[in-house]
């Protein structure tokens, strides 16, 4: 019987023979952003303190990505409609709107998972009261996130 | 059902051993050679179906050597509650194959055979109302996404064909096809690649079983 089925696998190559993908919703892109210090000419990770975030969306509440928090790195959800993904970004008191310019390429993840966005990270622009600069280390962003991935740099 | 075909594959192999023993007449009939690929119906019960038709043409040049045309067009569509997709267009495949079951002085022409192929699949592969998760952000919808690709790939052919009444035959092989460009859409790797199979591995399996007739244009 076993047999049977792998021949009929082998002739009409039968999706029923191959195994289950799973399919983890979790796996979104997101944008790593990792927090930068320059001293002495020389740049080194830094941990910023009473780090608020959250995304301008249209016509839906404010919801906290991150509230108060100390950080030395943060993770962006980008959004797959627009070509641009609005933040407010507040340190304590001072606060500063970023805004993630990118382009969108929709790809399959596979048959069972289906379609994704895959963002080309164009540049950012930040009104300077909290960043200095910025460097982008990778530009493409999609859900095959390798460990350590780091996309921009943020000066402080 | 599993009798029945057993049946007929013990019947092909006999038909084939010993029609050449018992053989009186020396004539011949040499042409080309028309095939249709009858395995094509089980397609449309796989899981997404094809619909689909293939033709092949051989002839005998030389002694043994016989060049093959198969050419055959294919569709296949498949829905979820994220996309609906769809594939069809043309392929071609070129190659011989070489008969390794030469029969002198038989009328029966019998063949056992090995050979390789060329593939080629023009094809158009679109998606329709895709809906891509936006977590944190709204989900997007998207119309639609459209591709035409072009595969290549080679095959490694085994068959045999068995001339059941004289210029008719019924013929099957297996083939082992590597696909030369995986990567011919980047975005949308293809389901279904037409006379390949699935775009989603570059090694695969096919099989066919198909009933010829060849064309008497010349009998010695």
């Amino acid at each position: 019987m076993r047999i049977g089925k792998l021949l009929l696998c082998i002739a009409f190559g039968l999706s029923s023979c191959q195994p289950q993908e799973i399919c983890d919703n979790h796996d979104l892109p997101f944008l790593v952003v990792r927090f930068k210090t320059i001293q002495s000419s020389i740049t080194s990770d830094t941990i910023i303190s009473g780090v608020t975030l959250y995304g301008i969306r249209e016509g839906k509440a404010d919801s906290l990505l991150y509230d108060s928090l100390s950080l030395s790195r943060m993770e962006l959800p980008l959004d797959p409609s627009h070509n641009y993904s609005n933040f407010v970004f507040s340190v304590y008191d001072l606060t500063d709107t970023l805004t993630i310019v990118h382009t969108n390429d929709i790809y399959l993840i596979s048959y069972s998972c289906g379609f994704a966005t895959r963002f080309t990270l164009d540049g950012i622009d930040y009104n300077q009261m909290l960043i200095d600069d910025f460097e982008i280390k990778e530009s493409i962003i999609d859900h095959d996130l390798e460990q350590d991935e780091e996309h921009l740099w943020l000066y402080f | 059902m599993k009798n029945i075909s057993g049946y007929i594959f013990k019947g092909l192999f006999l038909i084939t051993l010993i029609q050449p023993l018992n053989g009186q007449d020396t004539l011949r009939t040499f042409g080309p050679r028309v095939g249709i690929d009858l395995s094509r119906i089980a397609f449309l019960f796989t899981d997404p179906a094809e619909i689909s038709a293939e033709l092949s043409v051989d002839v005998e040049i030389y002694k043994n050597i016989y060049p093959v045309v198969e050419l055959g067009y294919s569709t296949t569509s498949t829905s979820s509650e994220q996309y609906h997709y769809s594939a069809g267009g043309m392929y071609g495949r070129f190659g011989a194959d070489y008969n390794h079951f030469p029969v002198t002085g038989q009328s029966k022409h019998h063949s056992i055979t090995t050979g390789f192929r060329y593939g080629i699949a023009l094809f158009t592969q679109q998606a329709e109302d895709i809906i891509i998760e936006g977590g944190y952000w709204d989900d997007y919808m998207l119309d639609s996404y459209e591709s035409s690709p072009t595969g290549h790939w080679i095959e490694l052919v085994g068959g045999l064909k068995t001339e059941v009444v004289p210029n008719f035959f019924l013929g099957w092989s297996v083939r082992y096809k590597i696909l030369m460009n995986p990567e011919m859409d980047p975005l949308v790797t293809p389901q279904m690649i037409p006379g390949y199979g699935r775009g989603t591995t570059d090694r695969a399996f096919g099989f066919s079983y198909s009933i010829l007739y060849k064309i008497p244009l010349l009998i010695r």
